[in-house]
């Protein structure tokens, strides 16, 4: 087997979500080349799949398609889309360019040179599968680009569901479309990497005491973000069971987190605050909507977020201090939320038209076995020095931020993956062998 | 001429290759895709000349709500179908008319 | 110039329903396509996506327009944006104007006058566009020098991260010490390392380092210049003759940090009763305590009840917490005193298990990692936790039985909200975080405060470590409450900024200065006695083409603010501000008292 050419690189980013794209900004800008790599089809992590961000309310992607851009055009960045990281080795003895990776890209059956967006082939496609990037609550094509801001403007041929008809072929007016497409085999070196694997929500399917998402209407925090934001499935907030606009919305905190027997024992970090926002923007789209919040302790400790929290309070969203049981399915395609009110006074049950799962973040890249990276109990990439640089793995080179170095909200990530940034930096500046 | 017939007919032979290959999905993603015709023609038949919510559409043409809505949201976003005013708790959907044709959302 | 028509480009963007929910952009649209000299007018959902910017590009490149209008959020978040994709299409990025419809429109006003308003907004950019020239950056010389203003932990992370990458840094610090806060604090929650081991560390490091000098027991007296060139006149307490120091840097980086509030008196019995302490005082007792008894013992007397009380001068609530004397209330979180708290108490009840403790909170907030730790091994150490609400605050006062000086009650949210009294020998206050005053230098830089006295950042997410003045940088806990991880990650992101903008040895600054006409300039100087930035305009003797020496005005555009006051006063209208001419003044005027866009 013939090796592919290994492209160098002065910095790899591991993860093209908010962290990843800043970091390599901050790197960018500094004159160091960076590759980003990425495993889903567009850069722009969970962050560009918001509805609003907390404490300022700005629209998602006024925030990250900018810097999706940004990063897209700098002539010191290359993003690697839909790619899977197989191999990642460092060498500590090489003097600080030891860090030599392999990547596969896998095939959209789409070529990236020819295609120029104009989703003629979306348009025809007869088949229809769940969008997944509406967390499954409608229907895309087959051939598609993954969602509006997406860069690259690439669209994906799902070759599971693709009956091989040919009309995507026909329509396309560059030719572009190439079912013969092969994953490619890539080799990149770099001196130094940066890990922004970000994270995941806990699966709903493994909750049973929630239904294991088998309960109409019972969504988790991510697909609410989808029904509040402006891409959303239905452009609007209705139930997914029958469209109907829900007048009660519950939020159920600390949904796997904080409970060591069904879950993760940590705090999630960002719970509080989302729900809070979600909170907020549905009492701005549902005014006579009822939005209640169920939850052990209100953590909202970053800079303007008890403010928000105590506006949220002011707007009459209500706050029930309460452990949830179980949820079981209601009438009329309500569903039933069963609590422990905290005060020691018992249970109660309340009926919801919709209820929000806060599940839990967990990480969303295991570095094992590609990456000797360390870890702790909480599954986490850990800091060798937590207080003074957060962002310092247990290799030397190596850089974490963001979620994957713990849960973590858009605030603290865009900030970390800055100081990321300056510890490669600095490694590179120092090296051989950095300090 | 003739090189570009062998190219031709070396691609028709690797397409039928290909579709060997992936017989199996083709077949399920065919039945699929004629299950979702079948369906999305009856949804459409159902709207013809009128605007119903989605419970009145899932009885009309004897589909689960949820599936209903889920043909709907896609339909919607492609502009075969647009939303129209509340029903109660409710919203009402309408063929879109051919001229009000938005699947180009630019210009 | 001569008036060659220019093709305007309008492009409206719908922020995902942030505008499109109030304005009718495509009416919007309509309405611009009718304005003189617009060529193109387009819609798109995020017009700072690439597809938006691709539109952009296009129209450039296709030669169908060479002006560029965008209506969109408020051009302090795209500007940049936009101007990079002009430049991507090959033109001058200063051939953009402007029109804020969402902060100035559709977050204000609703339904057909937030219609009208966008429509004006977008004629009035587009009279503007109409005159816009080509421009170019001003080039200055930036010193490849930075200055770091405090020498905590933000500080001291800040100078050693951008001397790191080969810039001198100068390090200026008020106190006798580095440190900081860091020197009060004993074993760090979560994970118990020593500050005073993280400090050595890092305090060797930097006064080892050749390329940082130190200044302790120095105050930052004054500041001028701009971004590349800032000058500081710094006051050394320690020099008997007072003479300033004068420092030339190119970046400024604010860590002034903070300090641990102060209850008044009578808060929770603090000042009144001397068994009331802070938790920073708890701290410094537990550093001192050598004691291998069972019992905590303070001043000599062993404690075996021992209060917290959680939220002291923080998470107040207007009409329910008093304002403190100088007006301040304190309505956030300090983010730092829960697990601080909670490390404190499972180290006494680890090392005194016969001193009982009472944690009263309002939300305990162990967000971060390992500190949910904290909060399960204290009540596995038996801490005893109770709730309550903050307009029932837990209330301190004096008690007769002679073993407990002091008794708490609270009505406890964990208890069937019941009351319940809590007699005590020690009573400890979780004071939260105050930034230091720093207002005198603030106004001085023009740096923005936040309504929480903590120093104001651009942007929380597009620019976090800046200040809207270019060149200043802020760090760690003058700008929010932050642990001593967070304040590092902080002083990376500040310093990786500062070190970016320095390390080419030049700095490019927007082209919106004055300049002068010189065939029209008398000399009159009008224009210099009305210049309010000192050194911008001068009076200078040219030859002139007659070979006659003449006066006339010259501009220094680094120095120059752009505010116009020159224009203003200039009797042959020879000076004017580029990108901002009097006559696009005039024409937006027209073209939003003009009727020609709204219906």
């Amino acid at each position: 087997m013939v090796s592919p050419d290994i492209k160098k690189f002065d910095t790899l980013v591991v993860g093209g979500g908010i962290a990843g794209l800043q970091a390599a900004l901050d790197l960018g800008d500094q004159g160091y080349t960076v590759a980003v790599v990425e495993k889903d089809a567009s850069i722009g992590g969970k962050m560009i799949r918001l509805s609003k961000v907390f404490p300022t309310l700005d629209c998602a992607s006024c925030i990250t398609t900018p810097k999706m851009s940004a990063a897209a055009h700098h002539e010191n960045i290359t993003l690697f889309t839909y790619c899977d990281l197989v191999s990642l080795d460092t060498d500590e003895s090489a003097n600080g360019s030891g860090i030599n990776c392999r990547i596969i890209q896998r095939p959209r059956y789409v070529d990236p040179v020819k295609c120029i967006g104009c989703r003629q082939c979306e348009y025809i496609c007869p088949v229809h599968v769940p969008d997944m990037e509406q967390g499954g609550l409608s229907a895309k094509r087959a051939i598609s680009i993954p969602f509006s801001n997406a860069i690259p403007q690439l669209p994906i041929l799902d070759i599971e569901h693709c009956m091989l008809c040919g009309q995507c072929e026909k329509v396309c007016p560059t030719n572009a479309i190439d079912y013969f497409q092969q994953p490619e085999d890539m080799m990149l070196s770099a001196n130094t990497a940066i890990v922004t694997t970000g994270f995941e929500l806990l699966p709903v399917k493994t909750f049973v005491q929630y239904g294991n998402g088998s309960i109409p209407n019972v969504v988790d925090a991510l697909q609410m973000e989808r029904l509040l934001a402006p891409h959303g499935p239905y452009n609007r907030v209705i139930r997914p069971s029958d469209g109907m606009e829900p007048d009660s919305i519950a939020y159920v905190q600390c949904a796997g987190s904080r409970d060591k027997s069904h879950g993760v024992p940590y705090c999630s970090r960002v719970c509080c605050m989302y729900a809070i926002k979600q909170a907020m923007l549905l009492s701005g789209s549902l005014p006579l909507a009822d939005i209640t919040i169920y939850y052990m302790d209100i953590r909202a400790f970053g800079k303007g977020y008890e403010q928000f929290y105590q506006n949220a309070k002011a707007m009459g969203i209500e706050f029930v201090k309460a452990k949830v049981a179980r949820i079981d399915q209601g009438d009329n395609g309500s569903a039933t939320v069963r609590y422990e009110r905290q005060d020691g006074s018992g249970t109660a049950s309340q009926d919801h038209d919709l209820v929000v799962l806060s599940m839990g973040v967990v990480p969303g890249w295991n570095p094992e076995p590609i990456c000797a990276v360390s870890k702790s109990t909480d599954h986490f990439i850990t800091s060798i020095k937590p207080k003074i640089s957060p962002v310092l793995t247990s290799i030397n080179g190596v850089f974490v931020a963001g979620a994957a170095a713990g849960p973590k909200d858009i605030v603290d990530t865009i900030t970390e993956s800055g100081s990321a940034a300056m510890e490669a930096a600095k490694f590179m500046s120092n090296s051989p062998r950095g300090n | 001429m003739e090189t570009m017939d062998t190219d031709k007919a070396a691609k028709k032979a690797a397409m039928k290759d290909l579709r060997a290959q992936r017989k199996d999905l083709i077949e399920a993603a065919s039945l699929q895709m004629k299950k979702q015709k079948k369906d999305i023609k009856a949804i459409e038949a159902f709207l013809t000349g009128r605007a119903a919510t989605i419970p009145d559409i899932a009885q009309g043409i004897g589909l689960p709500t949820d599936k209903t809505l889920w043909y709907i949201a896609s339909l919607k976003k492609y502009g075969r179908i647009v939303e129209g005013s509340k029903a109660g708790a409710f919203f009402n959907y309408a063929l879109n008319e051919p001229a009000n044709n938005t699947e180009q959302e630019e210009v | 110039m001569e008036e060659k028509k220019n093709k305007v480009g309008v492009y409206i963007c719908y922020c995902g329903g942030n505008i499109s929910d109030h304005v009718d952009v495509e009416e919007v649209r309509n309405r611009a396509l009718k304005l003189p000299d617009v060529t193109v007018a387009r819609t798109n959902m995020f017009m700072c996506s690439d597809p938006g910017q691709e539109m952009i590009i296009e129209d450039l490149k296709s030669g169908k327009i060479d002006r560029v209008v965008v209506a969109s959020c408020a051009p302090s978040l795209h500007e940049t944006t936009f101007r990079g994709a002009i430049e991507r299409a090959g033109s001058n990025p200063f051939i953009y104007e402007h029109a804020n419809i969402r902060e100035q429109v559709s977050w204000v006003h609703h339904g057909d006058p937030a219609t009208d308003k966008a429509a004006i907004l977008i004629a009035s950019a587009t009279a503007k566009a109409k005159h816009l020239k080509p421009l170019a950056p001003i080039h200055v010389d930036a010193k490849r020098h930075a200055t770091v203003i405090g020498g905590g932990i933000a500080g001291i992370k800040t100078a050693l991260d951008i001397a790191g990458q080969g810039i001198d840094v100068t390090l200026i610090e008020r106190s006798p010490l580095l440190g900081g806060q860091l020197n009060s604090l004993g074993q760090l929650a979560p994970y118990g390392d020593h500050a005073s081991d993280i400090l050595k560390e890092l305090i060797d490091q930097v006064t080892g380092h050749t390329a940082i000098t130190i200044h302790t027991n120095t105050k930052v007296e004054a500041v001028s210049g701009y971004v590349g060139n800032f000058s500081l006149n710094l006051l050394k307490k320690s020099d008997p003759e007072n003479i300033p120091l004068t420092l030339d840097t190119g970046a400024i980086v604010m860590a002034t940090g903070s300090v641990s509030y102060t209850p008044f008196k009578g808060e929770y019995g603090f000042g009144q009763y001397e068994s009331v302490i802070t938790l920073p005082e708890l701290i410094r007792l537990l550093k001192a305590n050598t004691s291998s008894r069972s019992m905590l013992e303070v001043n000599g007397k062993p404690i075996k009840n021992m209060v917290m009380i959680h939220c002291v001068g923080s998470r107040q609530i207007p009409g329910i917490h008093p304002p403190k004397e100088n007006g301040t209330l304190n309505e956030y979180c300090s983010r730092t005193c829960c697990s601080a708290m909670l490390n404190a108490a499972n180290q006494i009840r680890e090392t005194f298990p016969e001193t009982s403790i009472y944690e009263m909170y309002r939300d305990i907030r162990t967000y971060g990692r390992g500190q949910e730790e904290l909060y399960m091994q204290a009540s596995a150490n038996k801490v005893v936790f109770m709730r309550y609400e903050a307009d029932e605050p837990p209330e301190v006062s004096k008690n007769d039985d002679p073993d407990y000086p002091l008794q708490v009650r609270i009505k406890d949210g964990l208890t069937f909200n019941e009351s319940l009294t809590v007699p005590a020998d020690l009573v400890v206050l979780a004071t939260g975080i105050e930034p230091n005053d720093v207002t005198n230098l603030a106004s001085q830089m023009k740096l923005p405060i936040g309504t929480d006295r903590f120093l104001l950042e651009v942007h929380p997410k597009l620019r976090p470590v800046e200040f809207p003045i270019t060149g200043i940088f802020l760090a760690g806990t003058c700008q929010a409450p932050m642990d001593s991880g967070e304040a590092c990650n902080a002083a990376g992101a500040a310093a990786v900024k500062a070190s970016a903008l320095l390390s080419k040895g030049y700095i490019e600054l927007d082209p919106f200065v004055a300049e002068v006409d010189t065939d029209k300039c008398q000399g009159h100087g009008a224009c210099v006695e009305a210049c309010i930035k000192e050194g911008a305009l001068t009076l200078m003797e040219v030859i002139n083409p007659d070979g006659n020496p003449v006066k006339q005005a010259q501009v220094t555009p680094a120095m120059c603010l752009g505010c116009g006051a020159c224009a203003a006063v200039c009797p042959e209208g020879a000076i004017d501000i580029n990108g901002w001419a009097l006559k696009q003044y005039e024409d937006m005027v027209d073209a939003i008292v003009s009727d020609s866009v709204a219906v």
